[in-house]
């Protein structure tokens, strides 16, 4: 008795401490969808003239673009910097590489298991389009895909038209976060 | 009774029955979390398990080298680049430094190339010869206007003639494109520049830079005025233009392709570099030294000496330093060097004010430290920087007041308004810089705008010390935010790194009536701070004014005179018709008028006092465009002065064309950016960023939390059961 009655209160530890694990595992789905209702607000006012756009008040980031993928139905709002902060709200435009839509080479990473999961299932020559902070949409097209080592990689800064280059973690089924590849999708203005 | 409300009536049971005895509870508890955690690790266990062979089995092989914007080691695109390899050979004679740096472009591939190559040169270099050998034939470049002679060479270009193509893009940065360099050929590129070498409180110093420090381009995008059309650039809007309405600062830098060149990681090096120095100091050297290199002296006859790298070869990832003291009292407190031209007599002057004899300490002084922490500080830059501000502030008195402003891509002040520099406050400041670390980008213009503020102090001295390697794109910019704000306080600038953008810290200072001192590496950080402590803690020699001798035709430059600090001599350059006559020069220091008086005849001749003044010319009137001259009257001037003394500048560049075509049509060209190296010191993922982490643990935590959920579940069901 003694023992089925230990054994119990341990399944009910194990209990507790798997809805934590999972708790928290949805918390992290949430943030990623919820952030993005919270940035279609901050989105608009960027469209109306406003410049760098605090989502929430304590934001460290701001949107800067609008991608969507029609073939997907993904509409996303793209924001400042890539750091680990930002990415869990939406997709991050590296500071450093040209402005969405501007003439150079804009690169744009975000989660695998996220915004990001629907790089999987896009084929080269479909269509992605970008929306600039003016309003403007500009239409792209996939000219390549490449599982690439992240550790190993420069990219080009300078181009002669404007480029759009999204980068996702790969394997895209993978479990453990902090895998060396990287999944990179060129995309080229049309 | 339910179920469940059986196991509930079961668990408080439970739970009641063990309470009052305190020893069992911990066992119990430490046992049931033994079990979980046992449990939970073994799931975990299980998990990585199952899931390293997805990742394994990832398509390992399929990594790509070299695609379409993305290079990775070994890419064949990198092969295809041509290589380069650059020699320096400098004659300095007293004042003037001339020097031919040689570029040779040897292609290892197949095809035809182009290679364009951004290469930095010292911010006051006066370029004016290009030759190109081809073969055994020596080609001479010409000087046009920069739309004139990019026309001509894409015409030689398109027509398979061998070309090269000179293109200032700051005055301390310039672009040599050279055309049709056929397959496993070299092509050798000749540019010669001269320069008036910096004496500073009893040394000369020279400096070559090799590779650019990665500018960083703020804010907007540009406005699409200049979409690469060849005539556009250099026509791009002048800030000075909207000066007169109140101008939003213009953080656009419309030509940010054209100095961006690649840059290779710190792992590659290349672009070796070699260095041949012939000294004429004019003077018995007391020391003679390079912070930056090791090197080798030979005296020749005389004075004379050669200097060469103590490696022969080096990597071009550091500026090259050489400095010289001659011996005390062998430099006369003042010169005057004449060239006689078809057009007049050229006149070169300098003079060096006598020591002040008192000191401003008695003065309340303000301090405001300004510290860029970049990613592009990232690495020795950094450390070189916190410790010249920790020095700095150690210099602070009680009854000074300051303040600390850090910036990347946001600003962070310290206080928010200057404090005295009290002991708490001070150990606040160096808690401050001790945790300072590097990264992000180079938003320059709201940190000068916090420590600038535009107004007098009648009762304070107020110095603005601004620490940064200076390598962002939007110069000009900046040049104008600092004029209109500086009120009167004084901006100094410390150049810190392997290779900072010594333009932009130079005219920072001068705009800011205060001074530039660059520090290349930490064990110059003493030596180098001292020597600004002197500076800032003497008064500075002001409101300086020369009276020429009376002759319409006399111009003289800059016009406006900068203000001298400790050990700095004044340097004025002139064309005169007669080149007779006395010049005076007036000056005040703290509430001590200072006045020189001596004549323009009767002085050294030498070679090359011409090229000064035009290059002086050019560069005054590039900051009278800040101050609101207008566009294309700056445009001209530049123009005719830089086609008559045969100078590259904004608006003229140097071609050199081959006669005969060398590519039949039929052979494609293809055109290749040159990389340049990494500066030493710096982190390439830090400048450039890593690849961003792409995942989140969220299926993890779902798996493994979802699986302990379901396995708490069936054991206390079973449990339950039995």
């Amino acid at each position: 008795m003694n023992a089925c009655k230990h054994i119990s209160a341990g399944a009910l530890l194990v209990t507790v401490l798997g809805a934590l694990l999972l708790g928290n595992g949805m918390y992290l789905y949430a943030k990623a969808q919820l952030a993005q209702l919270l940035l279609q607000n901050a989105w608009q006012r960027t469209l109306s003239g406003e410049q760098n756009v605090k989502p929430w008040p304590w934001a460290d980031t701001w949107p800067v673009a609008r991608l969507r993928s029609p073939a997907h139905g993904i509409d996303v709002i793209v924001l400042a910097g890539d750091s680990g902060r930002v990415l869990a709200f939406g997709p991050g435009h590296h500071f450093g590489s040209a402005l969405p839509t501007q003439t150079g080479h804009s690169l744009i990473s975000a989660h695998r298991d996220t915004h990001f999961r629907f790089l999987q299932n896009v084929t080269l020559n479909e269509e992605l389009q970008l929306q600039n902070t003016r309003g403007e949409w500009h239409r792209y097209r996939v000219v390549e895909t490449r599982v690439l080592n992240a550790s190993n990689v420069e990219f080009a800064t300078v181009t002669q038209q404007s480029a759009l280059t999204l980068i996702t973690c790969y394997p895209f089924d993978a479990l453990v976060p902090g895998g060396p590849q990287r999944f990179v999708l060129t995309a080229l203005e049309i | 009774m339910t179920r469940q409300q059986q196991q509930l009536k079961r668990f408080v049971q439970f739970t009641h029955l063990h309470v009052p005895l305190e020893r069992d509870v911990f066992t119990y508890l430490g046992a049931c979390f033994g079990i979980g955690l046992a449990v939970s690790l073994l799931l975990i266990t299980l998990v990585l398990l199952l899931t390293t062979p997805v990742r394994a089995d990832g398509m390992p092989d399929s990594i790509q080298h070299g695609t379409l914007f993305m290079k990775t080691e070994g890419s064949s695109e990198r092969r295809e680049t041509p290589l380069l390899h650059t020699d320096v050979q400098l004659k300095i004679t007293g004042l003037i430094a001339r020097a031919h740096v040689t570029q040779t472009f040897r292609n290892d591939s197949d095809t035809w190339v182009e290679g364009v190559y951004v290469f930095p040169l010292p911010e006051n270099a006066a370029v004016d010869h290009l030759h190109m050998q081809v073969g055994t034939r020596s080609i001479e470049g010409v000087i046009q206007e920069r739309g004139e002679a990019k026309r001509n060479y894409e015409q030689a270009k398109q027509t398979g003639k061998k070309a090269a193509l000179v293109e200032q893009e700051r005055p301390n940065m310039f672009t040599n494109s050279v055309a049709n360099i056929g397959p496993h050929d070299t092509v050798i590129v000749e540019i010669e520049y001269q320069q008036t070498l910096r004496y500073d409180q009893g040394d000369f110093r020279l400096r070559f830079p090799t590779t650019i420090t990665p500018r960083y381009i703020p804010g907007e995008e540009p406005g699409g005025c200049d979409d690469g059309d060849d005539d556009a650039a250099p026509e791009e809007s002048e800030p000075g233009v909207s000066a007169s309405a109140e101008p939003a600062i213009v953080n656009t830098v419309s030509d940010a392709a054209r100095i961006t060149p690649p840059t290779l990681p710190e792992t590659i090096k290349i672009n070796p570099i070699s260095v041949h120095i012939d000294l004429d100091a004019g003077f018995p050297l007391q020391r003679i030294d390079s912070p930056s290199h090791a090197i080798v002296v030979q005296k020749q006859d005389g004075r004379r000496m050669n200097i060469t790298l103590a490696d022969g070869v080096v990597a071009s990832d550091r500026d090259f330093e050489l400095v010289w003291t001659p011996q005390a009292g062998s430099v006369p407190q003042a010169a005057v060097f004449s060239q006689a031209r078809d057009d007049g007599i050229y006149h070169l002057l300098m003079i060096l004010p006598p020591p002040a004899g008192t000191s401003n300490v008695a003065l309340p002084r303000e301090t405001i430290f300004i510290i860029d922490t970049s990613g592009s500080m990232a690495g020795t830059s950094m450390t070189q920087a916190k410790q010249a501000l920790a020095m700095a502030l150690e210099r602070l008195r009680p009854t000074d007041r300051f303040d600390v402003i850090e910036f990347n891509s946001r600003t962070r002040v310290l206080f928010g308004s200057a404090r005295y520099a009290s002991l708490d406050n001070l150990q606040s400041a160096q808690r401050f810089v001790a945790g300072l670390h590097a990264d992000g980008g180079t938003e320059m213009a709201p940190a000068l705008r916090a420590a600038l503020d535009g107004r007098a102090h009648h009762d304070v001295l107020r110095q603005v010390i601004f620490l940064t390697d200076g390598s962002v794109g939007n110069e000009d910019a900046l040049f104008e935010l600092i004029q209109r704000q500086l009120g009167d306080s004084r901006l100094f600038t410390i150049g810190i790194g392997s290779a900072p953008n010594s333009y932009f810290m130079k005219k920072s200072a001068e705009f800011g009536h205060g001074t530039f001192t660059a520090i290349g590496d930490v064990k110059d950080v003493r030596a180098r701070m001292s020597a600004l402590f002197e500076k800032l803690e003497q008064p500075a020699l002001t409101g300086i004014t020369i009276a020429w001798p009376t002759d319409t035709t006399l111009e003289s430059w800059p016009r406006k005179l900068p203000d001298l600090y400790a050990g700095e001599p004044l340097i004025v350059s002139a064309r005169s018709a007669t080149g007779s006559g006395e010049v005076s020069i007036h000056g005040t220091r703290g509430l001590q008028p200072w006045q020189a008086t001596l004549p323009l005849h009767g002085g050294k001749t030498a070679e090359g006092v011409d090229v000064v003044w035009a290059r002086a010319k050019i560069e005054a009137l590039h900051d009278q465009a800040l101050a609101g001259l207008d566009a294309a009257q700056l445009r001209q001037q530049v123009i005719d002065v830089a086609l008559r003394h045969h100078l590259v500048s904004k608006y003229t560049s140097l071609v050199a064309i081959d006669v005969t075509p060398s590519r039949l049509d039929t052979d494609p060209l293809h055109t290749h950016n040159l990389p340049v190296n990494l500066p030493a010191g710096m982190v390439y993922s830090k400048v450039f960023g890593p690849l961003p982490q792409t995942a989140t643990p969220a299926p993890l935590l779902v798996l493994v939390g979802g699986l302990l959920l379901l396995c708490g579940v069936i054991v206390r069901l079973l449990a339950t059961m039995a």
